[in-house]
Order: C-alpha cells, then structure tokens, then sequence
C-alpha cells in the first residue's frame, strides 16, 4: 500500500518510520515487524519538536541536509509559546456538511491534529460529535489528496493559474462579466457571500448556481408556499411530547441532528424522568433512526405517505374532510396517532424529511399550525443559507446555459457536478462547451478531470473561513496546520477574480470581520475577534425567531391526491457515511457499519422481506435496475422494516475519480432526474445471476433466547419499575474482590442510543484503530473496538430495532484473563481489564473465551500497511502489531493523564473528569464512563437504575459495562405485533 | 578385533556428562546473555554533535535540570532545549568557541541540533516525567551522577525489572521534594524514612505495579 | 489375555520362529545395504509432503496468521485441531505400548516399537502444532517460566501453560522411553552388523551393552518403571489438553467430560494407527510369522472397546447439551448436529462409531484390509471430530450477533499434508535405521513358547 502522497510531504516524522527500513524488516525477519509496530507509529512523537522547526521552515528541509534516525532527538530552535511537548491542546474550529458548520474542538499534539472532538459551547454540536466529523481529520491527512495545479492537463502554478485567470477578467470586465458563472455548494459563510456580492457588483452579469445534490429543495419550496418566503425551522424537540415523524432525518441527518439527538434523549429516559416519555409515531419508506426509536412505526411505501398524510391532515382539522373519507392503510392506526397529537396541542410535532416530496413538506406545516406547534415546537427563522432557491432548477438552467455556450469562464468550488448531477442533466458535455473551467477540490475528482483548471482545495483545517450553523450561529474556523499540499481556500480563488493577486486566506477573512464586526457594533474588535475564534462561537449571532404562520386553506395549494402507486418505487437516499460522495474516498467512513445494515465497504439496494420473497431475490444477488431509459446494476440487501415494493438506492458510492472510494459500490446517480429527485417508478428489475459478496459484520439479527436485550413499556414501567429485574445467581465459590480505590465502569443507556455510529468512529480515531478493507471484513476480520449490534424482534416486515453498543465489558470475572498463558491479558486493581499487546504472544484463547467476543485481533499487520501519515495516529496510544490482541481498554491513555494530573495535584478524581471517546461523541449521552465506588457518579446514579442489567448475567462474569433496558411508549389505542 | 577397547564405557560416560554439562550451559546462556551490560547498553555513551557537559553546566555552574528541561513538571517529557536556551548564555559567553559551532549554525539557519538520545524507551512503554519528579523521584534515580557526567552516558539497563523493582517498593528511592533535582543529594540521618515520603506524596503501591500504568 | 487361552489357530508367535532366525530376520531389515523399492517410493512421497510443509511454514511466518481462514469469532482453525489430533494419536503408541506392558498382553511385544515410533513421530507433528498457530511464534518461549529482564512469569492458571508443560515432559519422556526399550535390540545390531561403519554406529548407540545378567535386571528394572510413569503420564497429558477446551466458557466446550473424553478418542485413533502401520510394516517387511492374526485380533477388541466407549461421550454430550438448561449449549448442539458443519458431525459418528462396530465380527478383526479400511475410517473419523469440537463451538458463540463460519484456506490445507510428510518421513527413518519389532521382547515369547 504505497501512497502517491508520501513523496510529496516528506516530514522528519515521516522519515521516522523510514519506510525502507521497515520494508527490509519486514522481508528479512517477520518477527521483528512486531516490535517495530509499536516503535514507528509513535516516533514522530519524539521528533515532533522537529516537526515544529520543520513547520517553520517550509517543506524544504528534507530535500537538503541529513535525514534523521529514530535514535536522534531534535529540540526547537525557538520554543512557540504554550506548546508543550506531550500535551495535547485543543483549538475551536468548526467543520461543515452540506453548508451547514457544527463547532469542533480539534486535539493538537505538538501542531499536528490527532483527534476530533464537538465543542460544547457550539449549538450544533453541545460537545457531541458525529462519525463523519470525527473522520474529517483523516481525510486532512489523505495521501491522496489533490496536490498540485494542473491546467489544461499539465502540472502548473498558482501564478500560472493567476495570470490566465487575470486575463479572462480584462475581457469579463469589458462585457460586465457576460459569461461569468459560479457553481457552489449552499454557502453559509458570510465572508464568503460578501465576496459573491462584491463580484456580482464588479460583474453584474455573471451568474451565481448552487447545487448540492442532497439540496433541501422540497423544504423550501413547501416553505415558500407556506410562508410566503423560505423560512428555516429550528426544532424544539425537548418540548415535544408527541413526535410524528414522516421519514424524518431529525436526528440523523438535518443539520443540527447532533443537538437535536441530545435533547430528543433527555425526554427518553424514564428512570431519569420520574416515568415521564416522549411518544413518537414514526411513518416511513425505509428505516431511519427516528424510526427506529419510535414506539410505534408504520412502513409505507411514498404514495401511501402522502395519502396517510391527508388522512392525518383531515382529522386534525388540517385539511378538507374528504380526505378522511378516502381508503388509506392503517386507519385506525393513524386515527389514534391524530388523537394523540391533538391531545398534546402545542406540545406535539411533525417532522417530515428531506427527501419527502413539497407536499409532503407542506401537509407537516398545516398539521402543526392547526396543533400550535409553530412558536411553542418550531422556531422560525430567516434562512441560513445565502439566497436559497431551487438547485435543481439552477444546475439545471447552468447546464443548458454551457450548452447554449453562454458561458465562457466558469468556477466550481468545491462541487462535483460531474458525478453528483442528475442523469438528465448532462454536465460532462456542457462543460467541454466551456472554454474556462477552473476546479477547487480536495481530490482529483470527476469534475477535475474534465475542468480546464484544477486547483487543490485547502482543507477547512487549512485555511481560515467562516460558516454558519444550523440555528445562524457563525464560527470562524481556523487553520489547524500548515497546508499539506498546498492547496488554496474558496474565499483565495475568489479574491483572484476581485482583483487581489496575492489573496491570503487570513488577511481577507480579518478584513471581511473588521467591517462586520463594526457593523454590528463590536468597539473592540480585537477583543471580539480573540473570543470568537477561541471559543469557536461569534457570541449571540444566532438568527432571530420570526413568527409566521402557514396560510390558512394548504388544500388549495396541494395537487389531487396521486392514483394508487404500483410496480416499484425507486427511492434515493444519502449513504450514511459516504453521504453525497464526498466521503467515498475515507477509510474510516467506509468501514463503518451502517446502522442497519451493518454493511461496510458497498452500498446496496435495499428492499423489504416480502418483496423479496415475491421476486425470488436474496441478499448479494445482483440485479439489473432499469428506471426510464437508464439503467444500473446492484447487489440487493434484504431489509426487514424497509417499506413492500420499494427500493431504497443509497447514494455517494461508485466514484469514477478521486481517491480511495474509485469503484466501491454503484452509482445510483445514474437513476436520478431533475423532475423528481428522491422517486422514481422503476421500469424493471431484472436479476441478473450474478452475486457480490457484501461485507456485513453482523450475520445474525436476532438474539435468539439470549439474555442480551431487556425491553418492555412504559406502562408496565410505571406500575412497577423493577418489572424487568430478575434475580441473578452470582454466587462463586471464591470471596468477590474489593476495589476500595477508583472502580471505573460504563453504563450504556439503550433508550438513548440512536445507532448512529458515531462512537464508533471516535474509539477507531482515538485508539488508532487500523483499517482492514473489504477483503478482511468478509474474513471476519474487523477491528472496531466498540460495535452496535443491532437486533430485530417482532415481524420481518415491521420489527421492533434495538441498537445495543458492545464495548470490552471489563468483566471482573473476566475469562479472558485466566486462559492467556503469559499474562498479557490481566486486571488491575481499579477493574480494568488490561490488555498488554507488548506481551501477547498471539494464542488467541482469549478471545474464544470471551462470551461478548468484544477481542480483535492483528491477523496481519494492519496497521504498518495502512498509509496514513505516522503524524496522524494519537501518539498516546500503542499502535499494534502483527499477532498480537487488543480490545477496548476504556481509553485508558485518557484515565492516566487525567490520574497522573490528579496524583501531581495530590487531589481526588472528579466524575466526569475522565471522558472516553465514545461518551464524549455520544449525541445522546447514551454511554456514561466513571467511578462506580462514587455513589454521586453520575455511572453510578444510572447503574442505580431499576432498568439497568448486565449481558449474559448467567455467565457470573460481574461486567462493568451495565445497560439500561429499552423502553417503549406505547399508545394503548394502538394493538400491533411489536409489543 | 574388538572395536570398542576397554575405555569405551569410560569414554562414553564421559561424554555423556559433557553432554548433560552442556546443556546446562546453554540454559544458563539464555539467563546470562540479557543481563549482560552490552545488552543494555548500559555505560554508552553515544556521539553527540556538541560535547555537552552536564558536569561543567550543573556542577560547575550549578545550573537548575529545570532550566533547560523546562517541561519535565508538567509534562510525560522532560523537554530538551531550544537552541535560543542554549543561546541565552552562549551569545554571551564562549561566542566563537568552535566546539558550540553546530549551536550557532542551529539559530543561524533554524535547522534543529540533532542530539543522540542516550535513554531510549521501546514505544509500547509510557513514561510520565512530571509524575516522578512530583513523587518526590530525583533525576539522578534513572540518569545516575547526571551532574558529574562531563559526557552524558546511559546509567541503568532501563529493564522492565528494574522499573518494576522501584515501582513495587518506591520508599528507598524517595527524597523530599526540595532535594529532586539536586545532583548530588543523598540521605541522611536528618532525612525522613521512605515509608513517611510514601505516605506524605500519597504513593500507594497497590495500584503502581499494575501493567497498565506504562502499558496503554 | 495370557498365552494359556490363545486359539491354536492364531499363535503370537508362528511355528518355526527360532530365537537366532528372530534375531537375523528384524536386523537384516535395517542391516542391509539397500533399502526394498517400496521404502524408497514412500519415503519419496513423504519427502515431497514435508517439503510442502516448509513452504507453509515459510509463508506463515512471513505473512502472518492471517494466511489461515480463521478469524473472530473462529480464532482457532484447523492447526488447533490437528495439534488435538496428533497428540492423540501420538498417545495411542503409548498406551499400546505403556500401558499394555503393565498388563503383561504378550501381543504388545511384536507391535510395541512400530507404536513408539509412530509415539515420536505424532508427537513431532504435535508439538509443532501450537507454535505455529501463534501471532507471534518468535515469542514461543514466553511460555517457559524465566524470567530475566522482564519481572514477569507465565500465568500458571491456564490450560494452555499446563498444557505447554504437559506436552514438553510428554514429549522428552517418550524420547527417552523409546531409547531405553531400543537398548538391547541396538546392541543385537551391532553384533550382527558386518561392515565397520555399522558397528561404531550402533556401538556407540548400544552404549556399551553385553547383556550381562546385571544389565537386564537394571534394564527391566527402568523399562517397568518407566511405563508405570508413561502410562499416568499419558492419560494426564490428553486429559489437559481436554482442559484446553474444557477450560474455556465457549458453549460446546465448558464441560467436565472433556478429559475423559478426550483420552478415549486418543485410545481409538491411536489404536487405530498402530493397526494401520502394523499391517504395512507386516507386509512390507514380510514379518507374517511374529505379527500375526492372534495380535490384529487383541489390537482390534482394544479399538472396539475404544469405539464404544467413544460412543458413550458422545450420547453424553448430546444429552448434557439437550438436557442442560444452558441456551447457549444447546443452540451449539443444534447448529453442530444440522448447522453449517452438520456433515462432518455425521460423518464422524459413522466413522467412529457405527462402521467399527463390525469388528464384533471375528472374521472382520482377523481380516487385514477390514481392518485397514476401518482404521483409516477412524482416523478420518477423528479428525474430524476434533474439528467439530474447535470450529462449530467457535462460530456459534454465545453473542448471536458475532456468529461467523470459518473457511479453511489453502494454507490450511497445505499444513495438515505437510505435517502428514513429517510424520510419514519421521516413520521410514526409524524404520530404515532401528529395528521395527522388539527382538528382545519376542525372543522371550519365543523362549516362554519353547519352554511350554
């Protein structure tokens, strides 16, 4: 796995690891690779005082002078302020998706970034952090990034660049910039905005487009119809205690999800709140998370949606009575949903998602005007995003435009039209109409290719911007280090077309601030600048709630209700972790199980039991799907809860270009048009014979009779909390030890937790949790520490899902201990079940012996043949070796620092001090570390709980790790198989 | 014609016993080899591109650890001075001297000194500085006469023995936090006993010599 | 058994054996100068086998454990299971021939050297085994309680140390057992070896033996009680190795039977071999008049017996799994019994247990190719159960949501046909080099005959 990167950012830490060295090792003598695993993965560590020098010297050094050995030890020449070698330091930024930005905290060790981390002061973010956000930091140090200008298919200079853009802006002015376009994604930035209105001052006649392939056009569009002008809502789900959710993203893709998730939990917990339980009804075409943690769910297929929705419009008033005349599914089911939501007027809400038709869009906001939700669930706000309209219809008129050959200079920044436009929509010809096309993006991608200019995109830790959040709240975001393949922001490209030759990322950003800054009447803007870029907050500058109130009679503005739907619907949806594509090429995101899945490295088509069973399909059987007059081929993945007769098409896999995502999975792209963007009827679906082998990590759905997931209702809860505790037998003939100092433990909270991964993601980058590919996967192979299992009860066309994250348990029994020959495996006398990778001998008893078989293994040498950069792995961690175990060790690096301080301070531990990866992304606050000798621990408080219980009890292996049972909220009017 | 003579037997035996004898020493190879001072390089004294004399600048001029070791109490590494630190002194004093030539060059072209490291820890090993020195553990516990070393030279095996040794039973090797970075300290009667230091810095064994405390 | 009760038809010893034709017969196998074609053919072959094993191991050990099918939950694959496999079949030469002395069952005496090189041989293959399913093989010796620089020591709790220890004293002990019973016959080689190089050779082995009255008695003297010391020694060594799995809290495995059980499968597989290479030796060697019907005969009702008590493990552990109120348990049962593995559980039942049945048949324990195929068969048969006691077990672990199969791969295979090589080759050099039938102990049958 050599990486085209590494010749180009040759650093001393690099160099540590000399890879020649290693190579020869590894051919000469096997054995030693393991004792080397350790040793270059940490090096730069050691050299990382030269790394600093090396930051300030330019990439030059290594090209002259001595390359250093790992024996050598390099001091700074001047020592940079507050930078302590050893420590980490963290520094506000924040990372942006689709536009919108969520507020991160990024972990410096010696100015390289190791580790994402929300920051609790942003809204977006409350300190969680997603699996995407985490994962950003590795496609920073992606060895297959972009890394030098390339016009016109020859290597060439930012001047280069600067000088042929310059000469095309003499002629643009000339004709007031006829022919000038710009294609963005949403922009949230407001300097970035100002520069757009600066050019269309300079250039009236140039046009500005946006496209983001998961554009929330529908959204707005209802808005607009609502409202009169496109507003944003802000949700106030904490407050609701009735959730009717039409295939909602809320907590898992809108932006703000992570904060949304949080307080969608805090109303979750009943032991925590007194018995008390938001109730969610959730209706949708495929699984979501929502769905998933609804207490009650209906799988319908699009047309029927929208026909419950008129059904639930009627009853509630909403909408005219004829509606409720007409047959829809589940009747009654919905008349008790309805009867519910009017019973908690004001404290109700409808949420429908993204990629819900504008009707849709529009039948939510007549149901929650007609139940008050607007100003007591819903805020709303002027839009975010600058000049949202249509994106369908603007990259649509820019590519009949190029056609046209109206356009003779066009700039994409950072967008991947090629790859990401509707398949009516021909981009690639278009753009060989333009005689100057210029690409900022990270990666070689499609649209690259076949633009006249690519220039590298600096990453956003690179370069200095700014962006919105989802509730308005601006951040300024700061380079995190030294660009490392040069590469140049949005806001630079830009400035170029201003006039500036020289654009400097930080100049113009401070210049942008400065006037606004005034404007808003910051005397001291020094002051104002330091605070807003520390704490990562510009302080109060979330949007204002505007009242408004969607107009009376919606029914007119609605189109008759669509015929009875038949054949297939094909529906789009973002792929969990590639989303759009964008994250196609990251290691980390694509072996990341999806949620229900559980499937990494592919996406899949994904369709319903039943249906299934109707056309003779299986899981891995690849099917020709025909939709108009394109067609594509994909594996099919049968989903239990997926809605009969509908196929879901995960987009963002199927690259043509860019990095490593190039060929993984199929293109659904290939299906989608401008009409409608998310549906359409599927012509045929064919099977072709052939099968993929997907790479599930999780074969079997069910716990069958395991004493694993505890679940029960709300009700039953009530009349008795301890309803699911049954005695255990723990009796042993050896005396319990005693823990009479710190007992560190873990309470996991199944209620909260949403599945969405993102724990699982942050333990990977925490712990230097290798990558293995799809190949090793498919041999059992995978290495995350912690995994959410998921498991379904209940029919397999509508289960019940319950997602369940299994960390080490850190047995105080453990049977991995007493079967490892050489005590690499052994406790310690806080109960943490330690695991010495320096000793293992690689017998593997430990993990048959494990009965949550939470061990993983170095079947090969995982990691020295990952190509990351060696200043990217957590240089507090032991990078392991070929051979040797390892597992979740409850960050323990992270429970010495915070002793070590504590011990040096002669002061206790105080809970909550000690955070582990997992808890701390949690959105949900579902996973809670900390001393369970500490009755005040909040670990201890919830271990408290009548709910909590223990996997495989009668094993007697006393694990730390405990969980709280499912509870579900059910509506008694409501009789369904689930319960 | 007898081909075995009457020795046979006796030859035999003995050879057997050298064989048994052998085997033995072979066996007591495997003890011997590690412990042997090459093994640990215990005594080395690596080049170094300045002949830094910790005798001359601690002993000599009584120089604080802390001075050029600015990190060692807060943080796991000691910190190896910047060339500005050396600098503070040196452009004032020995200015032209040709052995701090590489020194001068260091601020001249900002290219970092590149120092030998004379202790090397496999990288599965987490010491913490700052811990030891708080705990009341002198430099010269690891780094041997460090102050009257005129070059620099590896004092103990840094064998896993030897740390476990200390960390099983820390009182001998306590002082009184006023003495840690004192080169040339050693007990005396007025010192208090290792079991009063243990209790007064809180060292609790139980908890020392578990293997997670070096191994993450 | 003693000699009075032998049917006429079948003597231990044919007729017309005399104590110097004896003598002559067994070492001018290894005494002449040219070895039959036959020998060389199969040494040939094993040769080529054992060479496939240097390949595996050479790509093993560059590439890592990871060359093999296993994975999580599967982390034991096939290595462990031959490694269960060899030892017991290494065991079976041990009992034949410890545990047989005890009993005084004049039939041991012709057989016993072919079932103590088969011992040495098995137990090469056996004691490879387990270093070479390690993550890191380089740090084998960990498992040796030193301690130099370190400060730490072996976990003395576990099965797998026991077992390490178990099988180095196991493996030592037979080394020495088989030369100590050697002795005489090496001395007799070197009396009749003609050419100088030969004499030196054995001479020196021999180690000065005269067969005077004192060596005898010392001889006997140690040889007693050294199978008073083998035969403990190998019931305890499977017995640990049964704690190796029993050991562990894997539903399949948590079970007390275990040991027991595992020495009865070593009883039949050993058995089963002794037979194998008996009747090849026999043939090939042309020994029909010292190994004759009367010890196939006592050797088959040992196998038989072997057979059924087998059989009795078996229903135990179906029952223990049914009956027991373990969930775990009992899924495991079920998935071995009609699960992804289901046809070699079968299989291994026909084999062990149902098809050794026929040798309740005299004409059957009499007859050399029905006992070689019912041999073979048994041998097949035991492998795979020490397959479906490592894999299924594994793979249909207590967390549902982590049951995984595992595949062999070609490297899997490639280890099991190179051990055989080693085995095979191992074989032939003893049968080459040594005399393969005692020539001590069946001249006492002999005299004990002319003395009746």
């Amino acid at each position: 796995m050599n990486a085209p990167g590494r010749s180009y950012w040759r650093s001393l830490e690099e160099l540590a690891e000399t890879p020649e060295f290693a190579a020869l090792v590894e051919r000469e003598v096997p054995r030693f690779r393991d004792v080397l695993a350790g040793v270059d993965r940490r090096r730069f560590l050691q050299l990382m005082a030269a790394s600093m020098a090396l930051g300030g010297l330019g990439s030059g050094l290594s090209a002259c002078g001595p390359e250093p050995n790992p024996r050598q030890l390099l001091p700074y020449v001047e020592q940079p302020l507050g930078i302590i070698p050893g420590r980490s330091r963290y520094y506000a930024t924040a990372t942006t998706l689709d536009g919108y930005a969520t507020g991160v905290l990024v972990a410096s060790q010696m100015g390289r970034p190791v580790k994402i981390e929300g920051n609790p002061d942003h809204p977006a973010s409350l300190g969680a952090a997603s699996a995407i956000m985490q994962a950003t930091i590795l496609g920073l140090y992606d060895p297959r990034r972009a890394q030098s200008i390339v016009g016109h298919g020859q290597i060439d200079s930012w001047d280069g660049f600067v000088t042929a853009l310059f000469e095309r802006r003499d002629r643009l002015m000339a004709h007031h910039g006829e022919g000038l376009r710009l294609l963005t994604g949403t922009v949230t930035s407001p300097s970035l905005t100002a520069q757009i209105a600066a050019l269309n001052k300079d250039f009236p006649g140039m046009q500005w487009h946006q496209w983001e392939p998961l554009h929330r056009d529908e959204e707005r569009a209802a808005a607009k119809e609502a409202f009169g002008r496109p507003l944003d809502s802000v949700y106030d789900i904490g407050s609701a205690d009735v959730i009717f959710a039409v295939e909602s993203d809320l907590i898992s893709a809108v932006p703000g999800w992570l904060a949304y998730a949080r307080h969608f939990a805090a109303r979750r917990r009943p032991a925590e709140t007194g018995g008390r339980m938001s109730r969610v009804y959730a209706i949708e075409s495929t699984p979501t998370l929502i769905g998933a943690k609804a207490d009650h769910r209906l799988a319908l297929r699009p047309a029927e949606l929208a026909a419950a929705m008129r059904y639930l419009a009627a009853a509630l008033g909403a909408g005219p009575q004829q509606w409720s005349q007409a047959q829809v599914k589940d009747a009654d089911w919905l008349k008790a949903a309805a009867q519910d939501l009017k019973q908690h007027h004001g404290r109700a809400l409808v949420h429908a998602g993204r990629e819900q038709p504008a009707e849709i869009h529009l039948l939510a906001h007549a149901i929650n005007g007609a139940l008050g939700s607007f100003g007591a669930t819903i805020r709303l706000i002027e839009p975010v995003a600058a000049s949202p309209g249509s994106q369908q219809q603007s990259l649509h008129q820019l590519a009949a435009d190029m056609m046209a050959g109206k356009v003779d200079t066009l700039l994409m920044l950072e967008t991947n039209p090629l790859y990401t436009a509707p398949a009516d929509v021909d981009f690639a010809a278009a753009l060989k109409k333009v005689p100057l096309s210029a690409d900022l993006a990270l990666y070689a991608d499609e649209t690259t290719l076949a633009s006249t200019w690519h220039i590298p995109a600096a990453h956003e830790y690179e370069a200095w911007s700014d962006a919105r959040a989802f509730d308005g709240t601006i951040t300024i975001q700061q380079p995190q280090l030294r660009r490392l393949y040069g590469g140049h922001s949005a806001q630079e490209l830009l400035a170029v077309l201003l006039g500036n030759t020289m654009p400097v990322d930080y100049a113009l950003l401070r210049a942008f601030w400065q006037s606004a800054a005034k404007q808003q009447g910051h005397a001291d803007f020094e002051q104002f600048w330091h605070e807003s870029v520390r704490i990562g907050v510009v302080a109060n500058s979330a949007a204002a709630p505007v009242t408004a109130t969607p107009t009376a009679d919606l029914a007119a503005h609605l189109p008759a209700a669509a015929a009875e739907a038949k054949g297939l619907d094909l529906i789009f949806r973002p792929d969990e972790a590639a989303w759009d594509g964008r994250f196609a090429d990251n290691p980390w995101l694509l072996e990341m199980p999806r949620a229900f899945t559980r499937l990494t490295w592919d996406n899949a088509a994904l369709i319903a039991p039943s249906t299934a069973k109707r056309l003779g399909l299986a899981t891995e059987d690849v099917v020709a799907i025909a939709a108009g007059d394109r067609q594509l081929r994909a594996p099919i993945f049968v989903l239990p809860g997926q809605a009969p007769d509908c196929v879901t098409l995960p987009l963002g896999f199927g690259r043509r270009a860019g990095g490593l995502g190039v060929g993984v999975g199929f293109d659904a792209y290939a299906l989608r048009v401008v009409a409608s963007p998310w549906l359409v009827a599927a012509k045929s679906l064919t099977k072709t014979g052939d099968t993929l082998r997907l790479a599930t990590v999780q074969q079997h759905d069910r716990i069958a009779g395991r004493d694993l997931v505890h679940e029960g209702t709300l009700a039953d809860f009530v009349k008795n909390p301890h309803f699911l505790k049954h005695e255990g037998n723990n009796e042993s003939i050896y005396p319990a030890y005693k823990y009479p100092g710190n007992a560190w433990a873990m309470a996991v909270d199944l209620n909260s937790c949403i599945g969405c991964q993102a724990c699982v993601v942050a333990c990977q980058a925490e712990n230097n949790v290798p990558v293995v590919g799809k190949d090793q996967v498919l041999a059992g192979r995978e290495m995350h520490w912690l995994r959410i299992d998921r498991y379904y009860s209940g029919a397999a066309d509508e289960p019940s899902v319950a997602f369940e994250p299994v960390p080490c348990m850190h047995c105080e029994n453990a049977p991995c201990e007493v079967v490892c020959p050489v005590h690499a495996t052994v406790h310690d006398h806080e109960g943490l079940n330690l695991m010495v990778y320096n000793r293992c001998v690689g017998t593997r008893f430990c993990s048959n012996n494990c009965p949550y078989k939470v061990r993983r293994f170095n079947f090969f040498a995982y990691a020295i043949e990952d190509d990351r950069p060696a200043e990217s792995w957590n240089p507090e961690v032991t990078v392991r070796g070929r051979g040797v175990m390892e597992k979740c060790t409850y960050c323990i690096q992270r429970i010495r620092t915070t002793q070590i301080d504590a011990l040096r301070e002669n002061r206790p531990i105080r809970d909550g001090e000690i955070v582990t990866a997992c808890q701390q992304s949690c959105p949900t606050q579902a996973i809670i570390f900390g001393d369970r000798n500490d009755p005040k621990s909040a670990v201890a408080r919830r271990k408290a709980s009548p709910l909590d219980y223990v996997l495989l009890e009668e094993l007697n292996t006393r694990p730390r790790t405990s969980y709280s049972a499912l509870i579900r909220n059910r509506n008694p009017l409501i009789k369904d198989d689930e319960a | 014609m007898a081909i075995f003579g009457p020795r046979a037997n006796m030859l035999m035996n003995a050879a057997l016993i050298a064989a048994a004898a052998g085997s033995v020493f072979l066996v007591m190879l495997i003890w011997l080899v590690p412990v042997m001072g090459y093994n640990s390089q215990e005594r080395y004294i690596p080049p170094q591109p300045v002949p830094f004399s910790h005798k001359h600048h601690v002993s000599g001029l009584g120089l604080d650890c802390r001075y050029c070791h600015t990190t060692v109490e807060i943080s796991q590494s000691a910190g190896m001075p910047a060339t500005e630190i050396c600098m503070t002194c040196h452009s004032q004093i020995w200015t032209n001297a040709a052995i701090l030539a590489p020194v001068r060059q260091s601020l001249a072209d900002d290219t970092p000194l590149r120092w030998t490291r004379v202790y090397t820890l496999p990288d599965y090993v987490y010491f913490d500085h700052s811990i030891h020195v708080a705990k009341g553990v002198g430099c010269t516990e690891c780094h041997g006469p460090i102050g009257d070393m005129p070059l620099t030279r590896k004092a103990t095996t840094l064998y896993m023995s030897w740390c476990l040794a200390c960390h099983r039973d820390p009182a001998p090797h306590l002082r009184p936090l006023s003495e840690v970075f004192n080169p040339h300290w050693h007990r005396t009667p007025a010192t208090p006993s290792g079991e009063q230091l243990m209790a007064a810095y809180h060292i609790h064994t139980r908890t020392l010599s578990d293997c997670g405390v070096c191994h993450r | 058994m003693t000699i009075a009760d032998l049917p006429d038809a079948a003597p231990v010893v044919r007729p017309g054996v005399t104590l110097t034709s004896l003598s002559e017969e067994v070492s001018a196998r290894v005494l002449r100068p040219h070895a039959p074609r036959w020998w060389w053919v199969g040494f040939g072959i094993s040769l080529a086998l054992l060479l496939v094993l240097v390949v595996a191991m050479a790509w093993l050990f560059i590439n890592g454990i990871g060359v093999w099918g296993v994975n999580i939950p599967v982390a034991w694959g096939l290595a462990i299971a031959e490694y269960v496999w060899w030892i017991a079949l290494a065991s079976g030469g041990t009992i034949v021939s410890a545990l047989f002395y005890l009993t005084r069952s004049p039939w041991r005496s012709a057989t016993n050297r072919i079932a103590e090189s088969m011992m040495l041989s098995a137990a090469a293959c056996a004691g490879l085994m387990p270093i070479m399913h390690l993550g890191r093989p380089g740090f084998f010796y960990w498992l040796f309680p030193y301690s130099t620089v370190m400060g730490v020591w072996p976990q003395v709790r576990s099965p797998l140390w026991w077992d390490f220890i178990c099988l180095l004293c196991y493996i030592l002990m037979s080394i020495m057992f088989y030369y100590v019973g050697l002795l005489p016959d090496l001395a007799t080689v070197r009396d009749l070896a003609q050419t100088r190089r030969k004499q030196i050779l054995y001479g020196i082995l021999a180690l000065g033996w005269r067969g005077s009255a004192r060596h005898w008695r010392n001889h006997q003297t140690v040889y007693f009680i050294m199978c008073a010391i083998m035969a403990p020694m190998v019931i305890s060594v499977h017995s640990v190795v049964g704690l190796d799995f029993a050991g562990g809290l894997t539903p399949g495995w948590h079970s007390t039977q275990f040991p027991p059980y595992f020495f009865f499968g070593a009883v039949i597989s050993g058995l089963a071999l002794v037979i194998m290479l008996t009747i090849l030796v026999r043939r090939g060697y042309g020994f029909q008049d010292i190994i004759t019907e009367y010890h196939f005969n006592a050797l088959a009702k040992v196998m038989l017996v072997g057979s059924l008590m087998l059989g009795y493990s078996y229903l135990w552990e179906a029952w223990g799994a049914v009956y027991g109120s373990s969930v775990a348990d009992r899924s495991e049962f079920f998935f071995r019994i009609f699960g992804f593995y289901a046809p070699s559980y079968w299989a291994k039942i026909a084999l062990n247990i149902l098809i050794p049945q026929l040798l309740w048949l005299p004409a059957v324990r009499r007859s050399e190719i029905g006992l070689f195929l019912i041999s073979v068969g048994i041998i097949v048969g035991m492998w795979l159960e020490r397959f479906v006691i490592v894999i299924p077990s594994l793979s249909h672990n207590s967390i549902p949501s982590y049951w995984g199969v595992y595949y062999p791969t070609l490297w899997d295979w490639a280890t099991l046909a190179g051990t055989i090589g080693l085995f095979l080759t191992l074989f032939f050099v003893f049968l080459r080099l040594f005399p393969i039938v005692s020539i001590a102990e069946v001249r006492e049958l002999v005299q004990k005959r002319g003395s009746r």
